[in-house]
């Protein structure tokens, strides 16, 4: 349990969390910045696992991709909350 | 219908406000406070984080008075380099994401601090074992990357090393070894049984290749002999 809790508090406040978020605050198609905070999610995976799809672990692989899409559609929601444009 | 300004609370007042976009400053001046913001923030956030990796504040609770004291009567805290490894060194990752998985999972310290698990001597020796074991396997896992925050093969003039060191950690490189294969106690005393412990957690780890060498060894073999011919026959022509 605190293993997923420490791995999805890693990603919230990495990459796949503060880009993703970054990167759904540029659209105001909730889709796009779901898709852009999951690329970040699979990107920054592959990073740690040296490029290599044989070092990624499953569970991280998936944590990062739903903190990726939660923090790209929450960003998408900030857009479309906060912006006229 | 949404309520008056006036009916609202303090709490939808301030929502009220977020969301409304400002009129009385320009964009670059929310850019720069908000660039300025984020570095107060950011710096904050890491310069805390910082703090709880000294040594002060890891053996700050009751119960690391026992690690400290065994850590004190090693290599990594005194030698003739000078050069000093601190828990965090050890036992908090570098990269940031799992830096904060550590952090984060650090939180269950607190709790048995409070809870008194470890909180005596005969409670201390009770759990280190599996104390210890939850380290290795960690370790095992990383391919023991804390140590190799300090330590590399590829640093290493074995030339310099004592023979048994020099071959062994030849053959640490030659058999895909990690650090913690052969050096566990290196900053704490060892439990009894941890040799078994940690064979254990080594062949848990190792379960895939295992089975995979032994599907190899069940296998007919029909593959060996196909290739074999073929290479055979190919040569011949």
């Amino acid at each position: 349990m605190l293993e997923i809790l420490g791995t999805i508090g890693g990603n919230v406040l990495g990459l796949p969390g503060i880009l993703g978020l970054a990167l759904g605050m540029m659209t105001r198609k909730l889709w796009l910045g779901a898709v852009m905070g999951a690329l970040v999610g699979l990107i920054e995976t592959l990073l740690f696992a040296g490029w290599q799809f044989a070092h990624v672990e499953t569970l991280e692989l998936v944590i990062a991709l739903v903190v990726g899409v939660c923090a790209g559609s929450l960003g998408t929601a900030i857009r479309r909350k906060g912006a006229t444009v | 219908m949404a309520d008056s300004p006036e009916k609202r609370g303090w709490l939808g007042r301030i929502w009220n406000a977020i969301w409304t976009p400002a009129v009385m400053f320009s964009t670059g001046f929310l850019l720069l406070a908000g660039f300025l913001a984020g570095i107060l923030f950011w710096g904050g956030f890491h310069w805390t984080l910082e703090l709880t990796n000294t040594e002060e504040f890891c053996t700050s609770c009751h119960t690391m008075e026992t690690n400290l004291g065994e850590y004190r009567e090693t290599i990594h805290y005194n030698n003739h380099s000078g050069v000093r490894a601190i828990c965090s060194d050890c036992h908090v990752p570098d990269e940031w994401s799992h830096k904060i998985k550590a952090k984060i999972m650090a939180v269950k310290d607190v709790y048995h601090e409070l809870a008194g698990t470890i909180s005596t001597e005969e409670k201390y020796e009770d759990h280190r074992l599996a104390m210890a074991s939850a380290v290795w396997k960690k370790m095992k896992e990383s391919d023991s990357r804390e140590c190799r925050n300090c330590h590399n093969f590829d640093y290493m003039d074995f030339t310099l090393q004592e023979t048994r060191a020099a071959s062994e950690h030849q053959r640490a490189i030659d058999t895909g070894m990690t650090c913690i294969d052969c050096h566990q106690g290196i900053a704490h005393s060892l439990p009894p049984g941890y040799q078994e412990e940690y064979q254990k957690i080594s062949d848990s780890l190792s379960a895939p290749s295992k089975e995979m060498l032994q599907r190899h060894a069940a296998a007919s073999g029909n593959d060996i002999r196909t290739f074999l011919k073929n290479s055979t026959d190919q040569g011949g022509h």
